[in-house]
């Protein structure tokens, strides 16, 4: 297994942070402590411990320290990615802005921060990493519209960016447009094909959307939701938000099925391409499947046993209480 | 005096110590100060337009499309399909944008770009020539005519040019080895030793330094008509025979979990 300050943080889970940022001081002084790096120019270079791993470390680090509110060492951090690729680099940039939002007390000082960043863009278009900053500026002090507006400008831009197409994706969510937020994420599946997340983020926003249908439309979207999921979980067979919205889908759609009338079960429109609704059968054993998946999921998962340890505290406890809720409505 | 009778030549072993080794030496030294020199005149590759970066990325996104097709919809595919083949007729999605239409190849003489990007391959040539003949010189001066070394194992007459450079003798036996010779032999052989010194990634060697050059293709080559890749592309899209990825999803998950557990 790899140390942990090698692996960036992907979760917002606050724990992996807090740990890191406990082994920053012994890190820090592993890297500087040896005799070597107080020799004179040209031999140090002979004898410098230079490798991707080392920088990669020293960034999670800055942003593991940035998290926890530990401001020095962040900046020590930041001093050495700053003095080993210059200050003009795209990465380092996007860094700096990072600790100048970090560090800001109010919010002038975070407008002055965006006018830091309108310079730098004004100068070089091309810095994505500074325009994604700007983005995420815009979202965290309120400015959905704006953000979104920006990101709009980077994707047109840059089509093949697929993490600002997910973060589009999401901004279209939080403001309720469920049709946006789809198309963008088909264009992260048009770049990443095998992201099972994304093809359950994917079911989970025509799952939102379905909510607001009825009839027909309502059991097409919740069909082609409950695929989006199937299709997830058969790229990854352990994804438990795979499971839990396989559960809820075909749980919903066993209800719509099973209301409707005889016609509109065949009434597939094959020229515009849409799928026949699954047969009442195949939703049935789907939801069996996910339900006793689920439930292994939360028993071992919450033993923690040996391979089945990696899921999220929260994630389990709501998969836990669909199973709950179920098996009362069952008992009643 | 003929025959297989094994030559023998008394060498002073000084030879050893004031030829051999300095050749050597200084080979590997030449490698590692080329290795430093064409690091320093390497010149940063220049950065692109954002204009250019979006022609070039919505074209990667149109092959993108083409490949991954399956996992969106077919509505949806129709969709982005026309927007695309809207947006190339207009041609909105060209760097030079609509008027830059139909201007065909520029000459990649007048584009500094292109003259930047020549200046940075004589540099690199320099750096390789200039060491390599000045050796060569000195080596010729100061020790040609001399056989350093014996081969420990027999070889064929036809190495006897590529050994015994410099040494005019007929019936010398093809186990030895003039100075000259040994020259080459280590301008061409010393790459792992380079690759040990320096990492793997050097640019100590010329005979690599010549292949890369070679890879990279004819730089009068220049910019390709954008428009009709992007037309290309168009039709691509046009003839794909779309199927989806969710199609039968649900059969193929019971299948595959049915076997599986």
């Amino acid at each position: 297994m790899p140390p942990p300050y090698l692996t960036a943080p992907t979760s917002s889970d606050p724990r992996p942070a807090l740990s890191l940022f406990a082994q920053a001081p012994s890190f820090l002084s592993s890297q500087t402590s040896s005799w070597w790096s107080s020799l004179p120019y040209p031999l140090s270079l002979f004898l410098n411990t230079e490798s991707q791993e080392k920088w990669a470390s020293y960034e999670n680090l800055f942003l593991a320290c940035l998290r926890t509110g530990d401001h020095e060492t962040a900046y020590a951090c930041l001093e050495s990615l700053t003095d080993r690729f210059g200050k003009t680099n795209d990465h380092v940039l996007a860094l700096q802005g990072l600790y100048q939002e970090a560090t800001a007390q109010n919010t002038e000082e975070l407008e002055e921060v965006m006018k830091a960043y309108d310079e730098v863009l004004k100068d070089d278009p091309t810095i994505f990493s500074v325009r994604k900053r700007r983005a995420a500026l815009l979202r965290s002090v309120g400015k959905s519209a704006e953000a979104i507006a920006d990101l709009t400008v980077l994707v047109d831009a840059s089509p093949t960016d697929a993490e600002a197409w997910a973060e589009l994706a999401d901004l279209h969510l939080s403001q309720g447009n469920c049709e946006q937020a789809f198309y963008c994420l088909e264009e992260v599946l048009l770049v990443m094909p095998h992201a099972w997340n994304m093809h359950a983020r994917l079911g989970e926003v025509v799952y939102m959307s379905a909510q607001k249908m009825d009839g027909g439309d309502q059991m097409k979207a919740l069909a082609e939701s409950m695929r989006r999921f199937c299709r997830s979980i058969e790229l990854c067979d352990g994804y438990l938000r795979g499971y839990y919205g396989l559960r809820l889908t075909t749980g919903r759609l066993l209800e719509v099925l099973q209301g409707a009338k005889k016609g509109q079960l065949t009434a597939s429109d094959s020229l515009a391409g849409d799928l026949a609704p699954p047969s009442i059968g195949t939703v049935k054993k789907l939801n069996e499947l996910a339900t006793s998946k689920l439930a292994e999921i939360v028993r071992r998962g919450t033993a923690g046993e040996k391979g089945w340890d990696g899921y999220s505290e929260a994630e389990l406890k709501a998969a836990r209480e669909l199973i709950d809720s179920d098996t009362q409505k069952i008992q009643r | 005096m003929a025959g297989p009778v094994e030559q023998q030549i008394h060498r002073d072993p000084a030879l050893f110590y004031w030829i051999l080794l300095p050749i050597t030496v200084v080979m590997i030294l030449t490698g590692i100060l080329r290795h430093y020199l064409s690091t320093l005149l390497q010149t940063t590759p220049k950065k692109q337009t954002l204009l250019k970066m979006r022609e070039q990325r919505h074209l990667m996104r149109a092959r993108n499309m083409n490949i991954n097709h399956a996992q969106v919809s077919k509505a949806s595919f129709n969709r982005r399909k026309e927007w695309f083949a809207d947006k190339v007729k207009e041609g909105t999605l060209l760097a030079d944008g609509p008027e830059g239409r139909g201007k065909g190849k520029p000459n990649p003489l007048s584009d500094p770009a292109m003259m930047e990007g020549m200046m940075g391959m004589m540099k690199g040539n320099v750096a390789m020539m200039v060491p390599q003949s000045l050796i060569m010189g000195w080596i010729n001066a100061f020790f040609s005519g001399y056989v350093i070394m014996k081969l420990p194992f027999p070889l064929t007459p036809q190495f006897k040019q590529m050994l015994q450079a410099g040494v005019g003798t007929r019936d010398l036996d093809v186990r030895w080895v003039s100075s000259l010779s040994w020259y080459f032999l280590t301008l061409f052989g010393l790459q792992p030793v380079y690759n040990f010194i320096l990492g793997s990634n050097n640019a100590a060697s010329q005979v690599a330094q010549q292949m890369q050059t070679q890879q990279q293709g004819n730089p009068m080559g220049g910019a390709e008509d954008m428009e009709k890749i992007f037309k290309a592309e168009v039709e691509n899209l046009e003839v794909v025979e779309h199927w989806y990825v969710l199609d039968g999803v649900e059969d193929r998950l019971l299948a595959k979990l049915a076997t599986g557990i």
